[in-house]
């Protein structure tokens, strides 16, 4: 009755609202206030204080070092703009990305079509392909950089002993960052084959049977009913490699620290150098923001894109 | 079957293989070396079977890295291992009672709260890292486990994940516990977190594997040699000069073999979580 009586009162402020919200059992929103706190106070001080925070310190001159901040505006911003060092790490990123992502999400597909029939034998190569994402990314750094190796290194005994030109993968700038892009397909290529081999099973198997019936071959069957079907996973796997590709640090930190010549010094790995070699904390904030600002932004482009297409 | 698509069979049992080979390669290759003597690695770069093979196996790399006090590799795996422990413990909790609260109890201001969590997604760790780095020093954290775990423990991928999984959870078991006088919290830990095994096994070894893979944070707020974790240690061997192979080999080794185990006996779990959540750990 005291309920009801409630539900009575609320409905002058709103009708719809106001009933449901007037049913809340006092000892069940105790209950679900009390399990969400200790969640909600570290997303409070631990991501959204420092989140603010970083806005607040990308507008000042922050050096750890000298121990010193003033207000800056958006001199760091505007500094960041002119800083030919900044652009080219990003210039970096962008390298990287635009290779891997095609590369590692047909790598990824391909694999997952391997793997998806069932016959004996089949889980052995699903978990050897998927086996590296569990290796961690400092040990594959250190693994392949040793690999590497212009004198010792696996891969050119491997290649002098086939006859073919020695690959320079650490010290070259101009294949570095091939060598750290091969590093990190390696290392995910499986975690999306899973992706991929989750999207084949929802596929229907009847409509393939209608395909073959209709006399579509294998090919014909792929362009047809797999690649359409899969878009919404394509979606997926584009749109979480393409944040993954911009953020790229550790195997550049282990394998290249950023050389040679600068040849392979990424976005965060600038990031990291200013903020936390020369302790300027406020121009390295104002470079995270920039960051932010893109990935989110090509977050954005990629949802649109993917969306129209499913519509039409 | 017909020849044509026998034919067809070896040629892809063929392909998969030499990819398979290939993808395990490295890791092989990390094993095999952390068995052989410093003197063995560097002396044969000519094509050959002792390229494959460890000539005179020897554990000497392995002993050398635990025996080395300036570079305690003990204690680095057992600090990694700490810290991975009990941010899985507090995570499973935390994230399972707000999961809980989201996906089953009628409560106000809950669309509000949930947009709240969900919008933190949005933030990259690279932009909050330098302030979460200067609140640290604010707090006196710094080298310490603390700055390590309490940053770590929330986790809204998880909540997420465990939302979903939650919401199956018929609400009429959880009305019946409350008939029988059962509180909340009691609900909680007898009838919910029990149906809900299979999806904490999943989460607690993501976050386990993510811990213990952490790279970057450590790196940032720990600087003192003892207490650092494996995966910087390891990096720290190879920037020394003259080092050796078979000791950064064996570290590796020790470091990744048994995660690697843990992965083979739980992996339905681990391919779970991806495939459920459709989001990356």
């Amino acid at each position: 009755m005291n309920l009801l009586s409630l539900g009575v009162l609320r409905k002058r402020g709103s009708f719809v609202k106001g009933f449901k919200s007037g049913v809340y059992d006092k000892q069940e929103t105790r209950a679900a206030f009390l399990f969400i706190m200790p969640a909600l106070l570290l997303l409070v001080v631990f991501i959204f204080y420092p989140m603010t925070r970083a806005l607040l310190i990308s507008l000042e001159n922050y050096n750890l070092i000298s121990g010193s901040s003033s207000p800056a505006g958006l001199d760091n911003y505007k500094q960041l703009m002119s800083d030919g060092v900044f652009w080219a790490s990003l210039g970096h990123s962008f390298y990287f990305a635009a290779v891997v992502i095609p590369l590692q999400t047909m790598i990824a597909l391909g694999l997952a079509l391997l793997v998806r029939r069932t016959f004996r034998g089949v889980g052995i190569f699903r978990t050897v392909y998927f086996l590296p994402v569990v290796v961690s990314f400092a040990i594959a750094s250190t693994i392949f950089k040793l690999i590497y190796n212009k004198d010792y290194g696996m891969l050119n005994v491997i290649l002098k002993g086939l006859g073919l030109p020695v690959a320079d993968f650490l010290s070259n700038p101009d294949i570095a960052m091939i060598g750290i892009i091969i590093l990190c397909i390696w290392k995910a290529m499986g975690f999306f084959m899973i992706v991929f081999l989750a999207g084949l099973n929802n596929i229907p198997d009847s409509l393939y049977e209608a395909a073959h019936v209709d006399g579509a071959g294998p090919v014909q069957q792929f362009i047809r009913v797999t690649l359409p079907l899969l878009k919404r996973t394509t979606a997926f796997v584009v749109i979480i490699t393409t944040m993954d590709a911009l953020k790229i640090f550790v195997p550049v930190y282990i394998t290249t620290s950023g050389g040679p010549a600068q040849s392979t010094s990424t976005i965060v790995h600038y990031i990291y150098e200013t903020a936390f070699k020369q302790m300027n904390m406020g121009y390295a904030s104002a470079a995270a923001f920039i960051l932010f600002g893109i990935v989110l932004l090509i977050s954005v482009v990629q949802l649109r894109i993917f969306r129209t297409d499913v519509e039409y | 079957m017909d020849k044509r698509h026998t034919g067809l069979f070896v040629l892809r049992m063929v392909m998969m293989t030499v990819i398979a080979l290939l993808v395990i390669f490295p890791v092989y290759w990390m094993i095999m070396s952390s068995f052989r003597t410093q003197e063995e690695i560097f002396k044969y770069s000519k094509l050959g079977w002792e390229l494959f093979f460890p000539v005179q196996p020897t554990l000497d790399n392995y002993k050398a890295i635990f025996t080395d006090p300036s570079k305690p590799f003990g204690r680095y795996m057992a600090n990694t291992l700490f810290v991975a422990v009990v941010v899985t413990a507090a995570g499973l909790l935390v994230n399972s009672l707000a999961a809980f609260a989201f996906a089953k109890l009628r409560f106000p201001f809950k669309k509000v709260l949930l947009v709240v969590f969900l919008s933190s997604l949005v933030i990259p760790y690279e932009v909050i890292m330098i302030p979460q780095y200067l609140l640290i020093g604010e707090l006196g954290w710094m080298n310490m486990y603390k700055a390590l775990i309490v940053p770590q423990i929330v986790w809204v991928f998880g909540i997420f994940m465990l939302i979903q999984f939650f919401t199956d959870i018929p609400r009429d078991i959880l009305e019946a516990g409350r008939m029988d006088g059962a509180g909340w919290m009691r609900i909680y830990y007898k009838i919910v977190l029990p149906a809900a095994v299979p999806a904490l096994i999943t989460l607690g070894l993501m976050t386990f594997l993510n811990q213990w893979d952490s790279f970057l944070w450590p790196l940032v707020v720990i600087n003192e040699e003892k207490k650092q974790v494996v995966q910087v240690a390891i990096s720290s061997f190879q920037s020394l000069r003259n080092i050796s192979w078979g000791k950064v080999l064996a570290a590796t080794t020790i470091s990744s073999v048994p995660i690697l185990g843990i992965f083979l006996i739980l992996q339905k779990y681990y391919v779970q979580g991806i495939t459920m959540s459709g989001v990356k750990g």
